[in-house]
């Protein structure tokens, strides 16, 4: 499994959130997601990749995001995903809890 | 979500092979940039790979997500359960069986009960017809005079609700009544049953069914043809060009297609008709019973009739013509019945004659036509209702005793459950799989029982036949059936299967786990189903005794005419254009033709065969008088030459009907001995008369004949019988009996062959033998003997098996405490009791319940039994009597068994 000291397990269920985030600024295929976080965050996110999959079903299943083939930057078939309305609506209210939750974790924590 | 999970489910191959695309793209990205960053691509590879973690379950675990936790572990339960049922094959396999001989019965009594009462007519738009009937007082009250504006009947009535008398029929005028602008039937249509008619096709004559159909029949019905057109309003006026349509399976086996026949000729009862259309394969009329060969215009019976028949067209008082209609969109049955019914009150009150009739005016009733008239239901529903609840009390034993073995084989099973329990399973989710297991069992019992049911349908389409001709009533498995089939199977399990997954998964786990040996409860519950399959073949073996009863009864009733070696069959010789005088001199003329068969002893003629004589209707109807006396009771029947000297009725005085009785001779009777004793006494019949009023003909007395049964065998014993000459009362339709040497059948070759020498337009139509004759009007009561018969040895074998496994069982669970017994002097003797009796007094307890429900519950039966009665001590005995012995008999080598334990074995393997 991944590198364990940056993995991305400090907010469960941050994962579905990273990636709506990510979809709400461009479509991007399966490895470009994993990519992209781990840029945007210099590399202190690491994705677990085996756990993108998963998470892409889940939100598909959801409605929140849509697969569709396309071709990669490198000429490749692959599947690109795209943020539906649903998936927008989903992601600003993750995001408003997620504004909330930190929120009182640095209250307890003091740092605030 | 659903929708979305559904489609994942219909794509589910294409979406699995995109998931492992994806992935190896990602891979493949991984590692090329893993190989940019100077790794070596063999290693960039393994790299990628290991932080990606296991392909394979990722995978599992993105599939999951659509599919359910529920359906994984429901496709363990089945892997599971097989694994289980291949392990105990013996079991598995009766079980089965056991399922599918319960569930094959249900579903072939079942799918009869679909096709008579629940199909609808293959027409369009079937619900939004409706039947026309009345009902109304019945026409002989105390009185025994018939009092009715109906004077004359040409069809059926039958029992309506508190003894009420209910039709179909109507005069004509009222159907012309109630079509004039009818505001609630968009089409109103009548019919009539023309019953059989000779058909004649290139020179070939058979005998068909006809239906005479009004001009909107067919219009009403919303059906079209197959081929050619068929009866519109022009055809049904009096002198339009005499058409037919025929059926689709007609126009197959007489012209060899539909499209052959269109425009060809036929002969219907030697009148030329044209062939101008077919219907449709699946449509077989309005009643189900019928199934008719011929479709005629109405008033072309004025052609195949004669002109008297049109007296049916203006009689208000004549009931012939059966009536449906079709609702208007939007109006109901209801609303329909309240606009007709005034209106038809009005018009019959006009038809009364007397205060009498006026009193019992018959009132307008409208039923659903969706289903076709009643008749086949009227006739099958109540034994087909019987034969139900017999194959469920089957199914029900079947279930009991798997619910028995399963609990026996959950014993063997505590363990390893009680360790799957403590190991953290859940109680439901091990219930769940338990469940699963006998589900499973029964659906495989459910396919085979399809098997099963199609075999039994066939069977018992053979059985209800009972040998006619054209046979309408076809079951089959359509997929309302196998539905039914399907969710009864899926009951069964759970009911078989839900008590042993709930005891073996009690929540004391411990005691179990220590001693490995079931405990109280367990037994309790194999007890009570033992006496319940006890109970249940009790009244299963009490029913098959009944009927059997019944139909001995039946076969034992004194005919007093001959049964064995004679040869029946009918002529109709109007059919074919013969007309009295003629036609009588044909039929004696043939009489000795066939008296001239090598063999043939005798022959006789009559208007119809003895057993048939009741519901064919006398040669004579109206009252007879002895002097001043009114015979009561007393049935004509017109016969020919050596009638008595056929059948084997002794002549006790005077003489039998011979060739002396010719049309214009003085006519003459031969009277039974019953006859001659009430009304003579003592004195000497020959040479007295019988007055027959109606017809002012005084009979001449020239002999005595001994009792006759005349009529059906179930009748009130009709033992008055009055032999007329019958040229004397000619018929249209006769009936020869040949008394022959051997096998009667093998005459019949010879006979069609003298009949088509004397006329090749007369078919030979009921060819059978006296005997078949008398047993099909009893067809009932043979068919139910038979199959109850039937269920009886299957119950009892069930019963047997059930009782069996549970006193094996006993007595090897018993076996530490049977040696201790024995091993402190308890001798073989007692130790055999010892276990005989637990399994007698199972068997007692079982008919000690079963005796009351037997008492309560055959007493719905009792019009399908003759002289038997519903508590009939001898049956009630037998049965009781043969189910303990049987409860001995099954209980004898697990007694056996425990009575051969060695001690010294039985206390080392404690």
């Amino acid at each position: 499994m991944g590198r364990k000291a940056q993995k991305n397990d400090s907010l469960p269920g941050s994962l579905d959130m990273l990636i709506l985030r990510t979809l709400s600024l461009r479509d991007l295929h399966g490895y470009g997601i994993v990519q992209f976080i781990q840029q945007s965050s210099d590399n202190e996110l690491l994705v677990e990749e085996g756990s993108l999959y998963p998470a892409l079903q889940r939100l598909e299943l959801n409605g929140w995001i849509n697969g569709i083939w396309g071709v990669t930057s490198t000429n490749r078939r692959a599947r690109i995903y795209k943020i539906t309305a649903a998936g927008r609506k989903q992601l600003a209210a993750e995001t408003r809890k997620y504004a909330k939750l930190t929120l009182a974790i640095a209250r307890v924590m003091g740092t605030e | 979500m659903l929708m979305r999970r559904l489609r994942y489910w219909t794509e589910s191959a294409r979406r699995s092979e995109a998931l492992r695309e994806e992935m190896e793209l990602h891979l493949a990205e991984k590692a090329a940039e893993l190989e940019a960053d100077g790794m070596t691509a063999e290693s960039a590879q393994a790299e990628a790979r290991r932080r990606f973690g296991n392909v394979g379950l990722k995978r599992e675990d993105s599939r999951e997500i659509w599919t359910t936790r529920l359906l994984s572990e429901l496709e363990q339960d089945v892997r599971y359960g097989m694994r289980t049922m291949t392990a105990n094959k013996a079991f598995s396999a009766l079980a089965v069986l056991l399922l599918a001989l319960g569930i094959g019965a249900n579903t072939a009594i079942y799918s009869f009960m679909e096709s008579i009462l629940l199909r609808s007519l293959p027409v369009g738009d079937p619900e939004s017809l409706v039947v026309l009937n009345w009902h109304s007082r019945p026409p002989q009250e105390g009185n025994k005079e018939w009092v009715h504006v109906m004077h004359g009947i040409q069809g059926h009535f039958w029992p309506g609700d508190k003894g009420a008398l209910a039709s179909g029929i109507f005069p004509y005028p009222a159907l012309e009544t109630l079509r004039e602008e009818n505001p609630v039937f968009s089409t109103l249509f009548g019919y009539f049953n023309g019953l059989h008619r000779t058909l004649a096709v290139r020179g070939q004559a058979t005998s068909a069914s006809a239906e005479y159909v009004t001009g909107e029949y067919f219009r009403g019905l919303e059906v079209s043809a197959a081929a050619g057109r068929l009866i519109s309003a022009e055809d049904d006026r009096p002198g339009a060009t005499a058409v037919a349509v025929i059926s689709f399976a007609t126009s197959q086996n007489r012209f060899g297609g539909p499209a052959n026949a269109i425009g060809q000729s036929i002969l219907v009862d030697n009148i030329p008709f044209t062939v101008i259309g077919v219907t449709p394969p699946e449509f077989f009329g309005v009643d189900p019973a019928a199934a008719p060969d011929l479709y005629l215009p109405l008033r072309t019976n004025l052609l195949t009739d004669g002109p008297e028949a049109a007296r049916v067209y203006s009689d208000g008082n004549f009931y012939w013509i059966e009536m449906m209609g079709r609702l208007r969109p939007g109006v109901t049955m209801a609303q329909a019945q309240a606009a007709l019914a005034p209106r038809f009150r009005q018009w019959v009150a006009t038809t009364a004659k007397t205060e009498g009739e006026r009193a019992k005016l018959p009132a307008l009733i409208l039923n659903p036509g969706a289903e076709g008239l009643g008749s086949l239901r009227r006739q099958y529903s109540k034994p087909l209702y019987v034969l139900l609840v017999m194959v469920g009390l089957i199914l029900a034993l079947a279930c009991a005793n798997i619910a028995n073995l399963l609990l026996a084989r959950a014993a063997a099973r505590r363990r390893e459950i009680a360790v799957r329990l403590s190991l953290g399973a859940g109680r439901f989710r091990v219930v769940r799989q338990l469940l699963t297991e006998s589900v499973m069992l029964a659906s495989l019992g459910g396919a085979f029982g399809v098997l099963f049911a199609m075999w039994g349908m066939r069977t018992l389409t053979l059985l209800l036949s009972n040998g006619q001709e054209n046979f309408t009533l076809h079951a089959e498995l359509n997929w309302k059936v196998l539905g039914v089939t399907a969710a009864l199977s899926v009951i069964c399990g759970l009911l078989f299967g839900l008590a042993p997954a709930i005891q073996s998964t009690r929540p004391d786990v411990m005691p179990t786990l220590k001693d490995g040996r079931g405990g109280g409860p367990r037994r309790r519950a194999q007890h009570v189903l033992v006496v319940a399959q006890i109970a249940i073949s009790f009244l299963i073996m009490v029913a098959a005794g009944l009927f059997v009863r019944t139909l001995n009864k039946l076969h034992s009733v004194q005919l007093g005419y001959a049964r064995e070696n004679i040869l029946l069959f009918t002529l109709n010789a109007r059919q074919a254009g013969h007309r009295e005088p003629e036609m009588t001199t044909f039929y004696a003329n043939l009489r000795k033709r066939l008296e001239s068969i090598p063999g043939v002893s005798s022959a006789t003629l009559s208007q119809s065969s003895i057993i048939s004589a009741g519901s064919a209707g006398g040669a004579y109807r109206g009252t007879m008088k002895i002097g001043a006396a009114t015979i009561a009771g007393a049935g004509v029947m017109a016969a020919g030459p050596r009638f008595l000297t056929t059948m084997q009725i002794p002549i006790l005085a005077g003489r039998e009907i011979d060739e002396r009785d010719q049309a214009g001779s003085p006519p003459v009777a031969v009277i039974s001995e019953r006859l001659a004793r009430i009304y003579f006494g003592n004195e000497n019949p020959l040479g007295r008369r019988i007055t027959f009023e109606d017809d002012k003909r005084d009979l001449e007395i020239v002999g005595v004949s001994a009792n006759v049964r005349y009529g059906g065998l179930k009748g009130d014993g009709g033992s008055m019988t009055v032999f007329a000459a019958a040229r004397q009362f000619p018929s249209d339709r006769v009936t020869y009996a040949l008394r022959v040497a051997g096998d009667p059948p093998s005459y019949v070759r010879s006979v069609r062959e003298i009949v088509r020498e004397a006329d090749s337009r007369i078919p030979v139509t009921n060819v059978a033998t006296q005997a078949a004759e008398i047993d099909r009007t009893i067809s009932r009561e043979i068919t139910f003997s038979k199959l109850c018969a039937g269920f009886a040895v299957l119950a009892l074998l069930i019963a047997c098996v059930g009782l069996y496994g549970t006193m094996s069982y006993n007595v090897a669970r018993q076996i530490g405490e049977i040696g201790t017994r024995m091993a402190l002097g308890a001798q073989r003797g007692a130790v055999l009791w010892m276990v005989l009796r637990r399994a007698l007094i199972l068997a007692a307890v079982g008919l000690a319940i079963s005796v009351p429900i037997a008492l309560i519950a055959f007493r719905l039966v009792k019009s399908f039994l003759f002289e038997t009665q519903p508590n009939d001590p001898g049956t009630l005995a037998l049965a009781g009597a043969l189910l303990l012995s049987a409860a001995i008999l099954a209980g004898y080598a697990p007694a056996r068994r425990a009575s051969r334990i060695d001690p010294l074995a039985a206390l080392r393997h404690e």
